[in-house]
C-alpha cells in the first residue's frame, strides 16, 4: 500500500517542488489508519491498492506489477488509472488516492509550504460525564 | 440516573432509564424536539449515537474529523448509477457539529407545495413553523459572516456577482462573531457556531433530562402498536466495540430523529411496516469548481462558507455558494495522479473552491442494510443531470468574472481546466453521472409527511400512521428539497411537532 500511496503523491528532484508522500511518515499514517479506519474503508483501501498493483498492464501496457515499473512507467500508470475510463477501476482507487491525500495534505511540512499553520494533535477526548 | 452516560463496557450493568419521551439523535431536529419538551415540563432522554465533543475536544484534521465526528468515517455512498458520497455526523450535536450553520428561512414556495401536493399544512401551520424559525435564529443567534471574516475566497465571490448580477447575499449563519478561522467542517474550536450540542441538548440537562451519547439505537420496541421503548448497545467511540446494553422507556412518546438515512432505517429494522417508509428519498447533490487566480487566494483563511446565490433556485433549480476544503481534500479532488497532480497541487494556494447544490428532482429510496448501515439508493435523472451540468457552467462563469485565469470543471473525459473563452465548451459536458464527483450534502425523506397513507408515512404533526406513541421530527419528514440550506427548516419544524405534541398530549 506504502508504495501505491508513495507513487500518487511522489517527490520530486526539483528543490522547490512540494514534498513527495515517502518523506511524509507514511508508514506510521498507514499504521494508524489501519488500526482506528472502519473496518470497510481499510478493505477499500486495500483492495485500491490490490488493483493498483495488478492494472499495469491496462494503463501501460506492460504485463508487470506496479512495483517492477520504472519510475516513469509507474508515474504514467498512476496517472492513466485515476483518469481511466472504467468507472469501476477509476472508482477502485478513488479511496486510496483520497487517503493518501490525507496523508500528504496534513503533514506540517506540506502545510507550512502552503502557508498554513500545523495541525495540533487531535484531542483523543470526549465527555464521559 | 447520571445526567449524562457514555460509553459502558459489557461488563458493567446494563443502563435503564425511564422518561416521558426519548428522542433518537441530537442534530437539528432531535436537539430541538428534545428541548421544546423538555421547556414544556416533559422528562426527556436524548439518545445519539455518536460522542459528545466539546468545542476544545474537537479534532482540528479532516482525519480526526472523519475519524471523530462522520458517521462510520464518512463512508455512507449511494448505490445507483454512480458511487456519491452522503455527508453525515455521527456525534452529539448531529450534522450541526460539522456544517457551515446556513440559516435560511423556509421559503413561501415550499409551504404551498407541501399543501397542495401533500396536503400538509394549513395557514397555521406555516405561521407556526415561521414563528419558530424567527425564535430559533434569535435563540442561536443568526448573523451575516462579520466582514472582516470573509477571506479572499468569498470577497472574490462578490466581486464575480456584481459582474453578472447573480443576485448574491453574505450567508446568515448560527455563529456568534464568526472569527473566519475555516473550521467549519471540523466543528468549530472558538465555539463561535452555535451547534445543538452547545445549546439546547446542555439546556436539555439543566431541565432535568438525560443524554446517553456513544449509544447507537438497535431499535424501537412495540406492544402491540404502541412504541413503548429504544434499546440498543453503547459503541466506543475509537475503538467501535460494543459495551453494555441500554433501554429508555418512554410514556408519552419514542420521537425518532437519527437523520434522513438512519431514521427510516431504524423504523424498517423495528418492524415498522408501511407502504412509504424509506421511499422518497431526495437531496442536494452538488459538486465543486475550483478557480485559479494569478493572485494568492488562501481560500482556508476566512468563513468556510460565506457567500450564497438563491437567484436560480426555481429556475433551473440551483443554490451557488463558495466552500473551503482544506489541502488533504483537495488533493484527493483534483484529477490524475503522481507527477501531474503535484504539479496541480503546487497551485493550491491560488485556488477557490466554490460549489453549487442541485434541487433535484430525482428520487431514491433507503433502505436498513448490513450491520445497521442505511442503503441509499439514489440516481439522478437526465433532467437533474442537466441542472447540475449547468450549475457547473453559472459557477464557472462566476470565477471569470472574478478574475480566475483557469477553472477546473472537475469532470472526467473532459479537459482538466478551461480558460475563459471556453466556458461554451460546458454546453456539451457529457451527462453521464459517473463523470462527475458529486456529493449529497442536503437530504431529505425516508418518513415523508402527507395526508395520503400509500405515500406518507407520518402526518404534519410528526406522528407516524398506525402507531401510537411514535413520531419523526427530522429531515427524513420533508416530502421535497427546498432548494436552500435545511437546517432552520428542520428546526422549525421539529419544535412545531413538539409543541403540537406538548399542546395535544403525547404522540398519539
Amino acid at each position: 500500500m506504502k508504495k501505491s500511496l508513495v507513487a500518487f503523491f511522489p517527490s520530486s528532484e526539483r528543490p522547490d517542488a512540494m514534498p513527495g508522500v515517502e518523506t511524509l511518515d507514511v508508514d506510521a499514517f498507514v499504521a494508524r489508519y489501519a488500526e482506528e479506519s472502519a473496518p470497510l474503508m481499510w478493505i477499500g483501501v486495500v483492495l485500491g491498492a490490490v488493483v493498483f498493483t495488478v492494472t499495469p498492464v491496462f494503463t501501460v501496457y506492460r504485463p508487470l506489477p506496479s512495483f517492477w515499473l520504472s519510475r516513469e512507467l509507474l508515474d504514467r500508470h498512476t496517472d492513466r488509472l485515476a483518469s481511466h475510463p472504467v468507472y469501476l477501476l477509476r472508482q477502485m482507487v478513488f479511496l486510496l488516492k483520497m487517503v493518501g491525500g490525507i496523508c500528504w495534505g496534513q503533514h506540517p511540512l506540506v502545510r507550512e509550504r502552503l502557508a498554513l499553520a500545523p495541525y495540533p494533535e487531535d484531542p483523543p477526548r470526549w465527555r464521559t460525564s | 440516573m447520571a445526567d449524562i452516560v457514555s460509553h459502558r463496557a459489557f461488563t458493567e450493568d446494563d443502563v435503564e432509564v425511564d422518561a416521558d419521551y426519548v428522542v433518537v439523535g441530537s442534530g437539528a431536529g432531535g436537539a430541538a424536539a428534545a428541548v421544546t419538551l423538555a421547556r414544556g415540563g416533559k422528562t426527556v432522554v436524548v439518545v445519539e449515537a455518536g460522542a459528545w465533543r466539546d468545542p476544545d475536544d474537537y479534532p482540528v484534521s479532516m482525519y480526526g474529523t472523519m475519524r471523530d465526528l462522520m458517521d462510520d468515517w464518512g463512508s455512507t455512498i449511494t448505490r445507483g448509477r454512480a458511487l456519491w458520497p452522503v455527508v453525515q455526523a455521527s456525534a452529539v450535536g448531529g450534522t450541526t457539529v460539522i456544517n457551515s450553520a446556513i440559516s435560511v428561512d423556509t421559503p413561501d414556495d415550499i409551504f404551498e407545495h407541501w399543501r397542495t401536493e401533500h396536503g400538509v399544512g394549513d395557514e397555521g401551520f406555516r405561521t407556526s413553523v415561521l414563528d419558530h424559525e424567527r425564535r430559533i435564529a434569535d435563540e442561536l443567534t443568526v448573523s451575516e459572516v462579520p466582514p472582516g471574516s470573509l477571506g479572499r475566497s468569498n470577497e472574490l465571490a462578490m466581486i464575480g456577482d456584481k459582474k453578472l448580477g447573480f443576485d448574491g447575499h453574505v450567508m446568515r449563519r448560527y455563529a456568534k462573531d464568526c472569527g473566519g478561522s475555516g473550521q467549519c467542517l471540523q466543528g468549530c474550536k472558538g465555539g463561535r457556531k452555535q451547534s445543538t450540542n452547545l445549546q439546547w441538548i446542555p439546556e436539555v440537562m439543566t431541565r432535568g433530562g438525560t443524554v446517553l451519547s456513544c449509544a447507537p439505537v438497535k431499535r424501537v420496541v412495540f406492544e402491540g402498536r404502541r412504541a413503548t421503548a429504544v434499546t440498543g448497545r453503547f459503541r466506543h467511540p475509537s475503538t467501535r466495540k460494543k459495551g453494555g446494553t441500554f433501554t429508555v422507556r418512554a410514556r408519552e412518546g419514542v420521537v425518532v430523529a437519527a437523520s434522513a438515512t438512519h431514521s427510516p432505517a431504524l423504523l424498517l429494522r423495528s418492524g415498522v411496516r408501511l407502504p412509504a417508509l424509506g421511499k422518497f428519498f431526495r437531496a442536494h447533490p452538488g459538486t465543486g469548481v475550483m478557480g485559479c487566480y494569478d493572485e494568492i487566494v488562501d481560500m482556508n483563511f476566512g468563513a468556510t462558507q460565506g457567500w450564497a446565490s438563491t437567484k436560480f433556485r426555481t429556475e433551473p433549480g440551483l443554490k451557488l455558494e463558495t466552500l473551503a476544503i482544506p489541502p488533504e481534500l483537495v488533493a484527493g479532488r483534483l484529477a490524475g495522479g503522481g507527477s501531474k497532480l503535484m504539479a496541480r497541487l503546487e497551485s493550491y494556494r491560488h485556488m477557490a473552491m466554490w460549489v453549487h447544490a442541485v434541487r433535484a428532482e430525482s428520487v431514491g429510496t433507503v433502505a436498513n442494510g448490513l450491520f445497521d448501515k442505511p442503503v441509499v439508493r439514489y440516481t439522478l435523472n437526465d433532467a437533474d443531470m442537466h441542472r447540475l451540468r449547468d450549475g457547473i457552467s453559472k459557477v464557472a462563469a462566476l470565477h471569470f468574472a472574478a478574475g480566475a485565469r483557469k477553472v477546473i470543471p472537475g469532470i472526467h473525459g473532459f479537459p482538466y481546466e478551461i480558460g475563459p473563452d471556453e466556458l461554451g465548451l460546458l454546453e456539451d459536458a457529457p451527462l453521464e453521472p459517473r463523470r462527475y464527483v458529486a456529493i449529497l450534502s442536503h437530504l431529505f425523506g425516508g418518513c415523508v409527511m402527507g395526508t395520503d397513507r400509500a405515500r406518507a408515512v407520518c402526518d404534519d404533526t410528526g406522528r407516524v400512521f398506525d402507531y401510537e406513541n411514535l413520531a419523526v421530527a427530522d429531515a427524513s419528514v420533508i416530502p421535497t428539497n427546498l432548494g436552500v440550506n435545511p437546517q432552520h427548516t428542520i428546526m422549525g419544524l421539529a419544535s412545531h411537532f413538539a409543541t403540537r405534541w406538548l399542546n395535544e398530549g403525547a404522540t398519539t
